[in-house]
């Protein structure tokens, strides 16, 4: 908009109008600014709200954080650009407010010229003073923008704090979920342990469960051997029973062989000596047989002579003749006799060669018989040691059946205990059986769930993960979002300052106005000084001109910037109701993650429970192998 | 020799067996056989010298002489000395222990004795043979015992 610096006071008029034109477009101008900067403001605000919320969420929500990143970003060279159109205009401004002064002084001239000048002035001055409420609408509305601009940056100041917490936050949620992380590995890891605990467990359950019912098969063919054993024992019993008896019996005979042996060898004794004797009353009878053997003998010779004599004397009787008859006849006589004579001595040497015989025969006899008594004596002193030997060895026998007896008769009883307990064992085996095929279902149904457990474990472990990535990333976008909210706070501190400045030059240009309108008053009176100090006016109003004329150009750029700040804090906006969007996902999700944490806590305990449980039954199942105390931990287990 | 209805007194003694009986006038006497002396060159039969009543005589065995295996000298055996012509001489039998009377109508010769006729090496020392009572006895023919000595 050229201006006429020399064409008087309709020139001047124009003059004014224009710059009164120019000074509502700039009021215009900085309205908008000023409804841009509370539309920031607002956004900001609500960004701050949003970042507040984002600061009591606690999730994922890394790309959007990045939007909202990039979208700040770009706001903070918004913002600069902002703060340099405004530096800009606070410079035309303070050129403006320099070039006001001087024009106030020139204006007090020109008042004073102005006074002198006519009618038209109260016109202006009626301008002068819409001028003036301008300017102080302006001013107003400068500081109501510098009080915006303080508030922005007490809210930038508020949003680098929440963006601080924010980071603080989400660092405390990066690490809480590290730890959760390192916990749900260290869960996924418990979940293995119990899953292949779990899986040994059911193994080993199974095993149980196959040995119980081998257990219960060997019981039952141990009960029926044991049965037989208590049979089998009786009969030894009532075997040993009989033994003894026929021990006794046995030791009661020998010990009667035994004296019957001793009667005999004594009797041995007795018919050795009296065939001793015998033998040498034999042997003494043989002498005298011979004696009267030799004496029958010399008889014999006596008879033999005898009949000797008797033949000779018959030979010579016969030779006498009748004289010798009678001779004859005794000679006849004595040799009959010494005939008979020698006859008997005969038989009596026959009976006695038979007696000779007979004696010989009794004393080979009683040799003989002596011989066999001395054998038999031998013998039954053999026999009599044999038996004594016999006898000690039926008494030892006796002894020992009596210890059989006695070891069988414990046997007994440790029999029928031993049946008592394989009867028990085998109910109990049965028992055991039948608990181990429960505790094997519930062992499987538990292995399924540990699976089923182990899985979820995986999954949250990789969501986990990904959590912590997203929570690595979402600190990087806070920790971002942290600095741009301080740069935010310089710029918009400086921005504070340049609408400070704004504000004094506003004043200064209200103060300026007034000391023109003042100026003008007096240039009403004064006059001639006016036009030279109008041209000099004009020079300065032309500057005045050319930086209004930067100023609006820089307003425009400010419109222009504040244009692209509304876009952006719209960015922003739809920005920050995506991110209010997802921050309510992210709620929802957090809770769903507290949810799941809480379920992931809760699985944890009963994990931990169990596993302690798993673990105690493992370590006090495995050493005792008692199965009542299994059975009861099993059935307390499935209880829960 | 001597008249019928006589009896003569005869010495039976034994050889084997067989009862033998020998005329009593033909002995001296009956001994008991006492120590004999062989004597070389004589017949087998003769056992050798003997002493008889302070006379030495030759001794004749009998079983031998008949043919029969002699015997040890026993308490029965006798020594019969015989005497025939001037010769003494002395029998050794297995036993001489009495004499009797044997009619000598009741001896019969050797020929009509002999039923069987048949040659015997006894037979020619048979003068005959006698029966008393159940006993057979034979009548010695001394002359040949003592032949050839």
């Amino acid at each position: 908009m050229p201006i006429q610096p020399r064409s008087g006071g309709n020139a001047k008029s124009t003059n004014i109008t224009s710059l009164r034109e120019r000074a509502v477009h700039g009021t215009k101008t900085a309205k908008n600014m000023t409804a841009s900067l509370k539309e920031t403001a607002g956004l900001a605000i609500s960004a701050a709200d949003s970042a507040e919320q984002l600061a009591s969420s606690v999730n994922e929500m890394a790309a959007s954080i990045e939007q909202v990143t990039g979208s700040a970003a770009t706001l903070a060279s918004t913002a600069n650009e902002t703060a340099v159109s405004i530096e800009e205009s606070s410079a035309s401004i303070r050129s403006v407010t320099d070039m006001a002064q001087e024009m106030a002084s020139s204006a007090q001239q020109v008042t004073a010229s102005m006074n002198e000048i006519a009618l038209s002035l109260r016109s202006l001055r009626a301008v002068q003073e819409a001028y003036a409420v301008s300017v102080a609408e302006i001013s107003a509305a400068t500081e109501q923008m510098t009080r915006s601009i303080q508030s922005v940056a007490s809210n930038a100041a508020g949003l680098t704090v929440s963006a601080e917490q924010t980071s603080a936050s989400v660092n405390e949620t990066a690490v809480s979920i590290e730890q959760v992380s390192a916990m749900t590995e260290s869960l996924a890891s418990s979940v293995e342990q119990v899953f292949s605990f779990t899986d040994d467990l059911a193994r080993s359950v199974e095993g149980v469960s196959a040995n119980a019912s081998k257990i219960t098969d060997e019981a039952a063919e141990a009960a029926s051997t044991g049965v037989a054993l208590v049979r089998s024992a009786r009969s030894v019993a009532t075997l040993t029973k009989s033994a003894t008896e026929t021990t006794s019996r046995l030791t009661r005979d020998a010990e009667e062989s035994g004296a019957a042996i001793q009667k005999s060898i004594q009797s041995l004794g007795r018919i050795r000596d009296s065939i001793s004797r015998s033998s040498g009353v034999s042997a003494e009878m043989g002498k005298r047989a011979g004696e009267i053997s030799s004496i029958v003998g010399t008889i014999d010779m006596i008879a033999e002579r005898t009949n000797l004599l008797s033949v000779n004397a018959s030979i010579e009787a016969a030779r006498a003749g009748e004289a010798g008859r009678g001779f004859a006849v005794v000679a006849e006589e004595i040799r009959l006799l010494a005939d008979r004579s020698a006859r008997s001595t005969a038989d009596i040497a026959g009976i006695i060669r038979g007696l000779q015989e007979v004696i010989h025969d009794a004393m080979a006899a009683s040799d003989e018989g002596v011989r066999i008594a001395d054998d038999s004596a031998r013998l039954t002193d053999d026999g009599l040691s044999g038996l004594r030997k016999i006898l000690a060895g039926v008494q030892e026998t006796a002894k020992v059946v009596g210890q059989i007896s006695d070891a069988t008769d414990q046997q007994m009883e440790a029999v029928h205990s031993v049946v008592g307990s394989i009867n028990a064992t085998a109910a109990q085996s049965k028992q055991v059986a039948t608990a181990t095929a429960e505790q094997a279902l519930s062992v499987r149904s538990v292995l399924q769930a540990s699976g089923q457990m182990r899985k979820i474990a995986k999954e949250v472990n990789l969501s986990m993960v990904a959590q912590a990535k997203a929570t690595r990333e979402l600190l990087k976008a806070a920790q971002q979002t942290t600095s741009i909210a301080s740069h935010l706070r310089v710029t918009t501190a400086e921005q504070a300052n340049a609408a400070k400045q704004i504000v004094a030059a506003l004043q200064d240009m209200r103060r300026g106005s007034a000391a023109t309108a003042r100026a003008l008053a007096d240039r009403a009176k004064a006059g001639g000084v006016i036009s030279e100090e109008a041209s000099r006016l004009a020079i300065l109003i032309t500057k005045v001109t050319r930086a209004l004329s930067d100023q609006a150009t820089a307003a425009t750029q400010i419109a222009k910037a504040a244009v692209e700040t509304r876009k952006q804090s719209g960015h922003v906006a739809r920005t920050m109701f995506e991110q209010a969007r997802a921050v309510q996902m992210m709620t929802a999700s957090a809770s769903n993650v507290s949810r799941k944490l809480a379920a992931i806590t809760r699985a944890n305990r009963e994990h931990s429970s169990q596993s302690a449980a798993i673990v105690s039954s493992l370590s006090s199942g495995a050493p005792s192998k008692s199965p009542s105390a299994k059975v009861s931990r099993a059935r307390a287990g499935s209880g829960k | 020799m001597s008249a019928p209805g006589q009896s003569e007194c005869f010495v039976l003694f034994e050889v084997s067996g067989n009862t033998w009986a020998v005329r009593s006038q033909l002995l001296q006497s009956v001994e008991m056989p006492g120590p004999v002396t062989p004597v070389p060159n004589t017949l087998p039969f003769v056992e050798g010298i003997t002493f008889a009543r302070g006379q030495v005589i030759p001794r004749i065995n009998l079983r031998l002489r008949f043919g029969f295996p002699g015997i040890p000298v026993d308490l029965q055996s006798r020594t019969i000395v015989v005497r025939s012509g001037n010769r003494t001489a002395g029998m050794l039998v297995d036993s001489a222990r009495e004499t009797v009377f044997i009619p000598l109508d009741s001896i019969q010769p050797r020929d009509e004795a002999d039923p069987a006729g048949s040659p015997d090496s006894s037979l020619k020392y048979r003068e005959g043979t006698a029966v008393l009572g159940s006993r057979t006895v034979l009548i010695l023919n001394l002359e040949e015992v003592i032949e050839g000595i």
